[in-house]
């Protein structure tokens, strides 16, 4: 028999190849819309901003203020949330010996990552192009941020698809659960311009401590006042514990 | 070899049970063509999804060591949305093989030229047949499992099939599930009887008919 981990490689492999081909679709702009989309998104953002007259919370810059929290934070949503529903895409897949549940949930997240770090490349380059950012401070540690931003999405995205096989209510309510943290998670403010009681009200969030530590790796003399790795690494290592013991736990409960 | 421990699998659905296995362990014997009887319900095709894998055993274990197929006949594992063309690549990249032959093949095979560039949902269920079973007869299982496989196009289509899977059976043996006994006969040496959780081997196939005819009569 061959290398069992050479095997799993390989239909990994043809997985994000198929989901590459069923998450863009049709079209050859799917995947450009994919990349434009988030782009919009801030552009959106700095456009309402800039109308109001409002400066950036840090920096001088808004479009790069807004692209380290809101790439950032998009990059958890969107594993935690089509993570979640991984397990309805599975069943056809299942009827293959070859193919086992994690292989589907590693090849969609795989893809997600790698599209998000394509966005970023594309967009803090085309800011610095532009002239609109400098170079970041400190590249490594934005890599670290985004990586574990990553695991703490896959995490999240994995405890919702176990919860979701279980009650399938749970995403409608994790739809409503999760919208709040698009506004406390730093996307449009930092954490120092509140008061020391807001912000410790508001420093539970993971999402937070992620943007926090890319605007570390990103300004030059930005120091959060909230960032606690240690505390980051923890959250997101229960979660992707919790997720994957309860996906074996409960894998004989699909249909 | 395949080979099941102890396997127990229930279904609870609306509050209805059925004991599909229960604590079956065997062990496929090397070299031989299995038919699997038994009447309608009786779980021949959760069998059959069990030693795919694509369902699991609520207790016990089955064990693959051989490379099995997918449940031919059976196209759930192709994406509606894909072209027949995509779907071909996704299998052999999966299996490794040479996605250029795979596809060189299938086209030869399964005859169905310009479609094959169409999305799967836009296929007749005999077209998606031809391609679930060209991709199948173009990787080398060791083992076949195949669930009801239905009329296939038509009779000079048929032969050709006859042709390859008589080609694949000098290497590989087959894992069977039919309502014709005829095509269980021709294909078959052994078979094993599923009935009320148990399952019962026989050495013939015409002894498991037997047993399989006695237990429908009664």
């Amino acid at each position: 028999m061959e290398n069992v981990l050479l095997i799993q490689t390989r239909v990994v492999g043809a997985l994000v190849l198929r989901e590459t081909r069923t998450t863009f679709g049709n079209s050859q702009l799917g995947y450009f819309w994919a990349i434009a989309n988030p782009a919009l998104g801030i552009a959106v953002l700095v456009g309402l901003f800039s109308m109001i007259g409002r400066v950036p919370p840090y920096g001088d810059s808004l479009a790069l203020f807004f692209a380290t929290g809101f790439l950032t934070f998009e990059l958890y949503k969107k594993l935690s949330s089509s993570l979640m529903s991984v397990f309805d895409s599975t069943r056809g897949l299942l009827s293959y010996p070859l193919v086992v549940e994690i292989d589907v949930v590693l090849a969609r997240a795989l893809l997600i990552v790698a599209t998000y770090l394509f966005i970023m490349l594309i967009f803090y380059g085309s800011l610095i192009v532009l002239g609109l950012a400098s170079y970041p401070r400190n590249a490594d540690q934005i890599a670290m941020a985004v990586l574990a931003t990553s695991l703490l999405g896959i995490g999240a995205g994995l405890v919702n698809a176990v919860i979701m096989r279980l009650w399938a209510t749970w995403k409608q309510i994790e739809g409503i659960l999760s919208k709040p943290l698009f506004f406390i998670s730093g996307i449009f403010f930092i954490p120092s311009a509140f008061p020391s009681s807001l912000v410790d009200l508001i420093s539970w969030n993971p999402v937070l401590h992620c943007i926090e530590w890319v605007r570390e790796g990103y300004y030059p003399n930005y120091n959060s006042v909230v960032l606690d790795k240690p505390y980051l690494l923890s959250i997101t290592l229960v979660l992707l514990l919790v997720g994957l013991g309860a996906e074996r736990l409960y894998r004989k409960k699909r249909i | 070899m395949i080979e099941f421990q102890n396997v127990s699998k229930t279904y609870h659905l609306k509050g209805v049970t059925k004991v599909i296995l229960d604590d079956v362990s065997f062990r496929f014997p090397k070299g031989r063509n299995v038919a699997i009887l038994g009447h309608n319900g009786a779980g021949k095709s959760t069998m059959m999804r069990l030693l795919a894998g694509a369902e699991l055993p609520d207790s016990g274990a089955i064990r693959r060591h051989v490379k099995v197929s997918w449940p031919l006949g059976f196209g759930g594992g192709f994406n509606g949305d894909m072209t027949g063309m995509e779907n071909i690549r996704f299998v052999a990249r999966m299996y490794g093989e040479d996605t250029e032959r795979v596809i060189e093949f299938v086209e030869d095979f399964s005859e169905l030229g310009k479609s094959l560039t169409l999305p799967i949902k836009t296929y007749s269920s005999g077209m998606k047949a031809r391609l679930a079973f060209g991709v199948s007869m173009a990787i080398d299982f060791r083992y076949y499992l195949i669930d009801e496989v239905t009329a296939v196009g038509d009779a000079r289509f048929k032969r050709k099939c006859d042709e390859v899977f008589e080609q694949k059976l000098e290497r590989s043996n087959i894992v069977m599930i039919s309502h014709s006994m005829g095509a269980i006969k021709k294909l078959c040496d052994m078979g094993c009887v599923l009935n009320n959780g148990r399952l019962h081997f026989h050495d013939s196939v015409d002894e498991a008919i037997e047993h399989h005819n006695h237990n429908q009569s009664t």
